[in-house]
């Protein structure tokens, strides 16, 4: 896979700092997002340790993966890695909170997303989210770890209500505010032309599915797509920080049968400027 | 003039003054405090101010207004009280002080709901508990330990039934994909299902699929029971007691 990645992240409009943290590791395709919680400048502390911890244990391949309850069998090494990087970044989270009593409460989300030519591992806790666009369709690959989240699911809210609720901000997990923390992992395979989005809840509460989709389809340029987000939710509102982390996908493949594709998809796909439109 | 003031778990939600009109309180987002709880009816309960007296009218609400953890119909506010209503409380301020400016510094150290908050164990298993227990729209009691499944009734594909765990399941002929379809010229991500909050979709991949006879135009919510044909298989979903 030929990968592509651009990043942004912004205080927005009304909070005062930014405690959303992201970084892209091009050299072993790592994408992290956090956003980090509690008051003073504790929430930055949280999601910075976040994503340190989380960037340096993945780089360290020779050591060991990390414990992890949720391990599965079938889990590449990268996943479980990564897992056993999140559940190493609570610990480290909650540890720094016991030893700081004026950082008690601190936390943060992580949606951390590790690519391996056609494999993608993903560890999620928390409200921030990772998408793919797919074959034109947006489509959410973590769940949502708050209230109203947990009471669609369980259908005692429908999606709007959820939308509108005071309660959104209220979180069921979080990375750092007890010793053990649940990490979702998955696996999921890639193609060519996937893009992948890790985003803060700054993003989601003000900018919808569809706007999202339609930029991220209209700007090819990872870099400009992720900064006109960031500017969409700015134009909404800009409730909360903002990151968001976008990574393009492109087949790498050479040959006959990939340059006749790929000239099959031009024309399939064009219709830009082109006339006789029926 | 009196206030009321609407807190979760410590933190402040919601401040009102009690006026000459009442101060309305309930589940419904037209109250004067909109409380968001399934515990908490529609029109649960007002406040008011009567003969220089400051009262709380519970409006025959279905889990009760409790005064100090006294269940009342109508009583008398005094100053310090709070008001239990779901999981939620309501710190009453009846000494009437001079209104406080809106934006006097206070902001630092009352945080708002709108900041994020992480809830332990204990309230979390509470609050899920109480809304199930509230009855409304309670189809998870038996869908939720019923396992999403495609059941292959025709085509080739690795297995013959696979459970939906993931939040994205490729039907394909992807070394990677959940449902493996074999065979030449079968494409790698013919279409693919999301698990969504709400239930599960089907979306197109390079093939278009068809539901229950039907080609779908744009992702569609599978039910229990519907068949899928795509790339010349055939799979059923249903959810797997």
């Amino acid at each position: 896979m030929r990968i592509v990645s651009g990043g942004k992240s912004d205080v927005g409009q009304v909070r005062g700092n930014n405690e959303d943290c992201f970084r892209i590791v091009p050299a072993i395709d790592l994408y992290v997002i956090s956003d980090g919680m509690g008051g003073e400048a504790h929430g930055e502390v949280a999601s910075a340790l976040a994503v340190e911890t989380i960037v340096k244990h993945c780089l360290d391949t020779e050591g060991p993966a990390g414990a992890s309850p949720e391990a599965q069998v079938s889990w590449s090494e990268n996943t479980k890695r990564l897992v056993g990087a999140v559940h190493l970044a609570n610990k480290k989270i909650f540890e720094s909170a016991e030893a700081h009593p004026e950082q008690v409460g601190m936390g943060a989300t992580v949606t951390a997303a590790w690519i391996d030519r056609e494999r993608l591992s993903i560890a999620h806790v928390g409200d921030s989210r990772a998408y793919l666009l797919r074959s034109g369709s947006l489509q959410q690959l973590t769940s949502d770890h708050s209230l109203v989240a947990e009471q669609v699911r369980r259908g005692i809210l429908t999606p709007s209500e959820a939308e509108h609720s005071e309660m959104q901000s209220v979180l069921l997990r979080a990375l750092g505010t007890q010793p053990e923390v649940e990490v979702d992992a998955d696996e999921h395979s890639l193609f060519s032309r996937d893009v992948l989005l890790l985003c803060s809840d700054g993003l989601t509460r003000m900018v919808t599915e569809p706007e999202i989709a339609g930029t991220l389809q209209a700007e090819p340029s990872p870099e400009r797509a992720a900064e006109r987000l960031v500017a969409l939710a700015n134009e909404n509102g800009g409730a909360d920080n903002v990151t968001v982390v976008v990574v393009r996908l492109d087949s790498d493949e050479k040959g006959w049968f990939s340059w006749l594709r790929r000239g099959a998809q031009k024309n399939a796909g064009g219709g830009n400027g082109s006339a006789g439109g029926k | 003039m009196p206030k009321l003031t609407l807190m979760f778990e410590a933190k402040t939600v919601k401040e009102v003054p009690v006026g000459v009109r009442p101060v309305g309180i309930g589940r419904s987002p037209d109250n004067d405090l909109p409380v968001d709880n399934l515990a908490v009816s529609n029109y649960h309960a007002r406040v008011y101010v009567e003969a220089g007296r400051l009262v709380v009218e519970d409006l025959d609400s279905l889990n009760g207004t409790f005064v100090n953890d006294m269940r009342v119909e109508r009583a008398t506010l005094h100053d310090g009280d709070s008001i239990h209503i779901g999981k939620h409380y309501i710190k009453v301020d009846a000494k009437g002080d001079a209104p406080v400016p809106y934006d006097s510094g206070r902001k630092a150290n009352a945080p708002r709901i709108n900041e994020t908050m992480v809830l332990d164990t204990k309230v979390r298993r509470e609050m899920l508990q109480q809304a199930a227990a509230m009855g409304e729209r309670t189809q998870f009691a038996s869908g939720r330990l019923r396992v999403p499944t495609l059941v292959v009734l025709a085509g080739r594909t690795d297995q013959k039934e696979y459970a939906l765990t993931s939040k994205l399941t490729v039907i394909g002929k992807s070394n990677l994909a959940t449902v493996r379809l074999r065979g030449w010229f079968k494409p790698k991500m013919a279409a693919q299902i999301t698990q969504k909050d709400d239930g599960f979709y089907l979306g197109a991949g390079e093939k278009i699929p068809a539901v229950n006879g039907k080609g779908i135009q744009g992702p569609v919510q599978l039910k229990d029971g519907d068949l899928i044909l795509v790339c010349g298989v055939r799979l059923n979903f249903i959810f797997r007691d």
